[in-house]
């Protein structure tokens, strides 16, 4: 009885809710990632958005596409724990953080990059990238794919930095 | 009424269950029980395992709380046992779900099992259950010459990949505008251990465990139906910690609040092997019962047999008990750590800004070109920019996240080239935590009331509260947020002490709605975000639209503005609201039963203390071409908390027909 009851509320809710919104087609747990990669987008609740967002909250941990099984390993994003593919995976989903970390010279984000991908200095990290901001956020354009190759290309090929896990 | 109400909602529900697809269909893949091969009589490990039954058996270890958490058997109201894991994989006997005693005997039988040549989709049981040989060696202390434990890499990439120092509870606090997410979420963080001192700041690359379900329906209903009937199959995930933070603090602008755990390293490792053994399974997901926050601890617990985490949980699960479970157990939470969504981080970058820098950045996220003054010192400049690149985050979240090249994309990247050409590093931003919202502080979810009331016509009544869940805009406010309500089945009622009142008329419900909710959202120059409320219950009219007093249905909503005090100590909020009600007493809309308004609503609230508030609010209802041509009410309370689980509640209210006073007493448990 108390699951009928509160199916009707929660349906209620939905329907009523002012910020529902129209349903987006989900990727239903296909394990594979969207045209956006890595990106945040494509993580959260499937490639498009919609009423997922809203119901994300609402119903406190579904989650829509993405399969993270334990036993079977991780996905083929961030699964690795260092290294060039791990460094791409993590500068993927972190875009809209991380590009306002290297415009700012400094931040969380570029602070665990630099941990990720063996570099020494956390500060010179920060410095090259905030120089090279221009090569690796050319405009809005600019895939999620291009910003990681760009990120990571500027790091290897400042020597100085020697980030030994991007070799 | 009440009778038909119900047949109708077993019906609906009936139907979906047809409707819908039966089973959860995540078992993919063999069972383990199916393809190992058990030991031979005439084996030399024969009997050995004959011996470890056998002292099993006599230790009476299927019997004991331990393994009943391992194998999350919970007793049925019948005596017997069942296990929540829904996933066939997590039992080796076929009576595991049902049956303790089984599943410990062909778990100690699977562990002398093998595996059929090339095997490589199925693990050996010793290799799928390491917590249940933890345990169990413990118990009957195994024999390693007598019994092999055998490679199992996959676990050992998995621990290795976790490399785990530490755990976390992590809790993620509502988000504006969605009232529902005052529930929070909860998940674990798994602190790496730390390759030097600074480990804290590596956070990003630890990995968040966390219960959720899988969802196949882009349905509202469906999805209502099917989470709130356990009809998803919920499962165990491992996602890199960074997709939590970008997801609840960026995306969401959640707060995140980190409760350390004190486990010892061997409740770690035992944490992680239990993990690893529910990897393998699914628990059909409830959404108010077996949730997110639910089946977590049901883990934890396995860890450190002592805990009592899943009795302090009650009908419904709301994740901030599950931290008060945590709390209830002394010792157990270390230290607290806060992450500050992103609003709170723009928040505090504006506090250290003055008003024409404020007036900048509010021009920058429309104009990115905007110069600015001259004689701007850089580090005023960084500050201005830096606010303004946070702010097109927070307005923006959907459309940066989902679309390339969009407005605001193009928006934010000359905003972040301008902050780039500015060579110098930003100053770490420090944001207090605030401490008195977090949920451990926060009053119980359910509510009961009882208090007296008297007419100005001197007619004297008991009345009588109740609520499934969760919070009022005049409740005790710390551990909350300041502005949104959201209520589930409240009840007001009244039992009448006056001569007049005979038999069944004694008794009068003055409401009960399915679902409450006030969402507001304060406004000011950065956000201009619109308010909203919805009402959906039942209420008790009296006026002259009804032949006497009436019942109707009624569907109550509204929208408007919200302007607060800083720290919301004052909030002030007006609102259009419309009405729709039905009833069979009803006289509305051209003599037939449904009734049609709409009108102006507002509610000023004043926080004199964290747990004393008042909240006062009125309407007045249009009903064009009805009787009554309008009807107004204007309520007031003062409602002062007493710890976490009382209320005083002094209520007044004001209608055309009549003024009521009372005082009530809350119970919140």
């Amino acid at each position: 009885m108390k699951h009928v009851f509160s199916a009707v509320l929660l349906s209620v809710l939905i329907s009523g809710s002012a910020s529902a919104q129209t349903a987006a087609p989900l990727a239903a747990n296909t394990g594979a990632y969207g045209t956006a990669g890595c990106g945040l987008g494509s993580i959260v609740f499937g490639a498009k958005p919609g009423i997922m967002q809203v119901l994300a909250a609402t119903t406190n941990g579904f989650l829509g596409t993405q399969t993270f099984g334990i036993s079977s390993g991780t996905s083929n994003c961030g699964g690795g724990s260092s290294g060039a593919v791990a460094a791409k995976a993590f500068i993927e989903t972190n875009r809209e953080a991380f590009a306002k970390d290297v415009s700012r010279g400094s931040g969380e984000t570029i602070a665990n990059l630099a941990t990720l991908s063996g570099c020494a200095d956390e500060k010179a990290v920060a410095q090259t990238l905030q120089r090279n901001f221009k090569t690796i956020f050319p405009s809005a354009k600019t895939s999620n794919t291009e910003v990681s190759a760009a990120a990571i290309e500027s790091l290897k090929a400042d020597k100085q930095l020697a980030c030994s896990q991007l070799i | 009424m009440g009778v038909r109400w119900v047949a109708v909602l077993r019906w609906v529900v009936a139907a979906t269950l047809v409707l819908a697809p039966a089973g959860c269909a995540t078992t993919t893949g063999r069972l383990t029980r199916e393809v190992i091969r058990p030991l031979g009589a005439d084996d030399p490990g024969a009997a050995y395992l004959l011996e470890l039954l056998d002292r099993a058996h006599r230790l009476q270890l299927a019997g004991r709380t331990e393994w009943h958490r391992l194998g999350h058997w919970r007793s049925t109201l019948g005596g017997d046992f069942e296990s929540q894991a829904d996933g066939p994989n997590f039992f080796l006997s076929p009576y595991g779900k049902s049956s303790p005693g089984a599943e410990l005997d062909a778990t100690l039988r699977g562990f002398f099992a093998t595996l059929p040549d090339g095997t490589s989709d199925v693990q050996y049981p010793i290799c799928q259950f390491p917590a249940r040989y933890r345990w169990l060696d413990k118990m009957l202390g195994f024999d390693p010459e007598r019994l092999h434990r055998r490679p199992c890499p996959r676990f050992d990439e998995f621990y290795h990949r976790v490399d785990a120092a530490r755990l976390s509870f992590v809790f993620s606090s509502y988000y504006l505008n969605n009232p529902a997410s005052v529930f929070g979420h909860t998940f674990l963080r798994i602190v790496k251990r730390g390759t030097d001192q600074d480990a804290d700041r590596r956070e990003l690359l630890d990995f968040a465990i966390e219960f959720s379900a899988t969802v196949d329906t882009n349905n509202a209903l469906v999805y209502g139906f099917k989470g709130l009937l356990g009809m998803f199959p919920g499962t165990f995930r491992n996602v890199p910690y960074f997709f939590k933070v970008r997801q609840y603090n960026d995306y969401e602008s959640r707060d995140l609040y980190e409760y350390e755990l004190n486990f010892s390293h061997e409740e770690i490792d035992t944490f992680l092997e239990h993990l690893w053994e529910l990897g393998s399974t699914f628990f059909d997901y409830y959404y108010v019962s077996e949730n997110c926050s639910y089946h977590l601890l049901g883990a934890l617990e396995v860890a450190r047999p002592g805990l009592e985490l899943l009795a302090y949980m009650h009908w419904p699960v709301i994740p901030a008990d599950t931290i008060k479970a945590l709390y209830a157990n002394p010792g157990l939470v270390g230290a607290v750590r806060f992450r500050p969504s992103l609003r709170r981080q723009f928040r505090e970058r504006l506090r250290g800004l003055d008003d024409e820098q404020r007036g900048l950045v509010e021009r920058l996220v429309y104009k990115p070109a905007t110069p600015l003054p001259q004689d701007l010192p850089a580090p005023r400049a960084i500050a201005v920019l830096d606010a303004a690149q946070d702010l097109v985050d927070i307005q923006h979240a959907k459309e940066l996240a989902f679309e390339v090249d969009s407005g605001p994309a193009r928006i934010k990247q000359q905003l972040l080239e301008r902050r780039a050409e500015i060579a110098i590093p930003s100053e770490p931003l420090a944001v207090a935590t605030p401490w008195a919202t977090m949920p451990q502080l926060g009053h119980d979810s359910r509510r009961v009331g009882v208090g007296m009331s008297a007419d100005d016509d001197g007619a004297m009544g008991v009345t009588l509260d109740a609520r499934l869940a969760l919070h009022d805009l005049a409740d005790p406010t710390p551990g909350y947020p300041e502005y949104s309500q959201l209520e589930f089945l409240p009840l007001r009622a009244r039992i009448r002490l006056d001569e007049g009142a005979v038999g069944r008329k004694r008794f009068e419900l003055d409401s009960i709605s399915l679902v409450r909710i006030v969402s507001l959202s304060a406004q000011d120059r950065f956000d201009r975000k619109l308010s909203w409320k919805v009402d959906a219950g039942v209420v008790r009219l009296d006026d002259a639209g009804c032949r006497g007093t009436c019942y109707a249905g009624q569907l109550a909503m509204g929208t408007g503005a919200t302007l607060a005090s800083s720290e919301a100590r004052v909030i002030t909020f007006a609102t259009i609201d419309a009405h729709l009600a039905a009833g069979p007493a009803l006289d509305g809309i051209a003599g037939s039963a449904l009734r049609a308004g709409f009108g102006p609503a507002a509610g000023f609230r004043l926080r004199l203390a964290s747990r004393l508030v008042s909240l006062t609010t009125g309407e007045l209802i249009w009903l064009p071409t009805q009787r009554p041509r309008a009807t107004w009410e204007a309520k007031s309370i003062l409602r002062l908390g007493l710890g976490s689980s009382f209320a005083l509640s002094l209520e007044g209210k004001l209608d055309a027909r009549v003024a009521t006073g009372g005082l009530m007493t809350l119970l919140y448990f």
